[in-house]
């Protein structure tokens, strides 16, 4: 398979899983996801910059503004298989009234970096802007980049893990608890 | 518009105005009564370990550095500089032995002393610095390990304010014998709503439970069921509030051992389950006989901190204006906890409590569309009705405070008798 062929064949898939989140397809989208799924975000905060650090890249990297992860830090979510089926079931249950009426989605996927490829999994960098409404509130927007490793299957992927880096200062929107 | 304090809260609290919520002379009149006056929850000292460790809090909308001093003190300082104005500190966590305006480079020490006016060399009449600090938080004072601010300097002290609370939160804390941690920084979010409703939610409104969050929660499920057999909610003074399940004493340990009740219990790695096991196994020669049998659900401590015990977060609930909240939540664990389990067990908080959580989402949502029914018109002649239970509350042999069941209503209507009271004690001055 040609490089472009794969970045063709990634772009597709990414599309799809957009596709089947924004029009509600909660389940079908389960079947994207590995049964081992490690699916994260990152808490972000703003720590003091040691002087010693001045004028080096360090200073001012994203990954210094997150914690949680493999850190005794706080991460926003860090969740498995059984979170994500708990957060799909609760979609088709009239009684789950954050979603009820159920927002309204629209995602744009773009910036579909392939980092690497060992013949099996692949290392994929996202960025997404996502516009959402929730009737009866207002409108918001959400942004931040999916860093990924996607596993081969079939003619397909699936993700077997997602770290989700959200840029927003102040956590302004309803819940971050969304598939994203 | 003049405010008519009786008129907003009946004589039993069990009418509210919806304007308790909504309206922007009683905000102004409940931070000088309110956040002027009694302890505001600014820290755990676990998050500020070494000299120098500071953090960011908020006592009302005022921003505080909260900071660990060379001699190993606790410091409290108004972020604002005595120059201009500005913050000095603008990160949220770090270690440092000076905060630095950005303005005119004025710099001051971990404990709010005012060190270098780098302008000092080009003047003649030098300011005497010892009087421009940082504006200090006067009262500083912990009780395990928890650290309160209040701007009154006549206030009692903390552990005689908090009285008969520190008998449900040290169940909780006592249990384990190394204390508490708060794990990394506080999850903040802004939501639209008044800062009472999320404290009204965890103060002792145990019902809401399988209603809003029958999505998860249902009420048959073990929960609900508990809930309606075994549960107490206590108002140790007015304002307070613990509410908790007070399990038989033939309830197997896996029934009761704190940490088994969420997804993150119940699937957890045997490793896991034996060290919460292990816990349980202490608890009543750590917290004595009664206090082993609690399993917990939500507290409150007046005026603005929530405590989840399931889910283990320490939460408070920044006014932002009558309309806004900037929530904060801490995900709390056993300090001598494995730090491989502390991993496990910050999920509690982080995947059903913090922005992203599962029941967060309802409780949110909730807190929203209460705050949208507050606000609106031509219904000032229907308050909203707190009465559940009115009369009922009793007292109990094992549990100091006032007593009721799960159901019963009188938390609420103590914390808005206390909440009249401060108002008007500032109206009459």
């Amino acid at each position: 398979m040609s490089a472009l062929e794969r970045q063709y064949q990634v772009e597709q898939f990414y599309y799809r899983e957009a596709r089947l989140l924004d029009n509600r397809e909660y389940q079908s989208w389960l079947a994207l996801i590995h049964p081992e799924i490690r699916y994260s975000m990152p808490g972000r905060s703003n720590p003091m910059v040691n002087n010693r650090e001045r004028g080096q890249q360090d200073m001012i990297s994203v990954e210094r503004e997150l914690e949680g992860l493999d850190s005794n830090g706080l991460p926003i979510r860090d969740e498995n298989y059984a979170i994500l089926w708990l957060r799909v079931d609760r979609a088709y249950k009239m009684n789950s009234w954050a979603e009820n009426p159920p927002a309204r989605t629209r995602r744009i996927i773009g910036n579909i970096e392939i980092l690497d490829d060992d013949g099996d999994t692949l290392q994929v960098v996202s960025n997404f802007h996502l516009f959402y409404a929730r009737p009866g509130l207002r409108d918001f927007f959400y942004a931040g980049q999916r860093r990924d490793t996607l596993i081969r299957q079939d003619s397909s992927f699936q993700i077997r893990c997602r770290e989700i880096v959200m840029d927003m200062a102040d956590i302004n929107v309803p819940t971050l608890g969304l598939l994203l | 518009m003049a405010i008519n304090l009786k008129e907003l809260v009946n004589s039993d609290a069990s009418l509210i105005s919806r304007r308790v919520w909504s309206d922007e002379a009683v905000y102004q009149l409940e931070k000088r009564a309110i956040f002027g006056k009694t302890w505001l929850f600014l820290g755990h000292e676990s998050q500020i370990k070494s000299a120098g460790d500071f953090v960011q809090a908020y006592m009302c909308e005022t921003p505080i550095i909260l900071a660990r001093g060379e001699n190993g003190d606790i410091h409290a300082s108004i972020n604002s500089c005595t120059h201009r104005g500005l913050p000095v500190c603008r990160s949220d966590h770090g270690n440092t032995k000076r905060f630095i305006c950005p303005y005119h480079n004025w710099s001051y020490s971990v404990d709010g002393s005012l060190v270098t006016i780098p302008q000092e060399r080009a003047i003649k009449c030098k300011p005497d610095k010892r009087e421009l600090g940082l504006k200090k938080v006067p009262r500083v004072e912990t009780w395990r390990g928890l650290i309160f601010g209040s701007f009154n300097e006549a206030i009692e002290p903390l552990e005689d304010y908090l009285g008969d609370m520190k008998f449900y939160l040290g169940a909780w804390i006592d249990r384990f014998p190394g204390g508490i941690e708060f794990i990394g920084s506080p999850h903040r979010w802004v939501i639209d709503t008044n800062w009472k409703l999320p404290v009204e939610n965890q103060l002792g409104d145990v019902y809401h439970g399988p209603h809003l969050h029958a999505s998860i929660i249902a009420a048959d499920s073990e929960a609900g069921i508990e809930i309606d057999n075994y549960a107490y909610n206590v108002v140790p003074t007015k304002g307070h509030g613990a509410s908790f399940r007070l399990m038989p004493e033939d309830t197997p340990t896996d029934k009761i051992a704190w940490g088994f009740e969420t997804p993150v219990g119940q699937l957890g790695s045997d490793e896991l389950k034996n060290y919460l096991r292990s816990v349980q196994a202490t608890a009543e020669a750590q917290v004595g006989p009664v206090r082993a049998r609690m399993k917990g659900l939500a507290y409150g401590v007046y005026p603005n901190l929530s405590f989840l015990w399931s889910n283990a977060g320490f939460k408070v609930s920044h006014p932002r204006g009558p309309n806004k909240v900037e929530y904060w939540s801490w995900s709390v664990v056993p300090a001598d906890a494995p730090e491989h389990l502390k991993q496990q067990l910050r999920n509690n908080h982080a995947s059903f409590f913090g922005p992203g959580g599962l029941l967060e989402q309802e409780d949110s949502e909730a807190w929203i569309q209460q705050n949208i029914g507050a606000n609106i018109d031509f219904a000032d002649d229907r308050m909203l009705y707190y009465g559940l239970g009115l009369g009922e509350e009793t007292t109990h042999p094992d549990l100091p405070g006032t007593v009721t069941t799960g159901a019963n209503e009188y938390y609420a209507r103590a914390f808005f008798q206390r909440w009249r009271e401060d108002l008007l004690a500032e109206v009459d001055g």
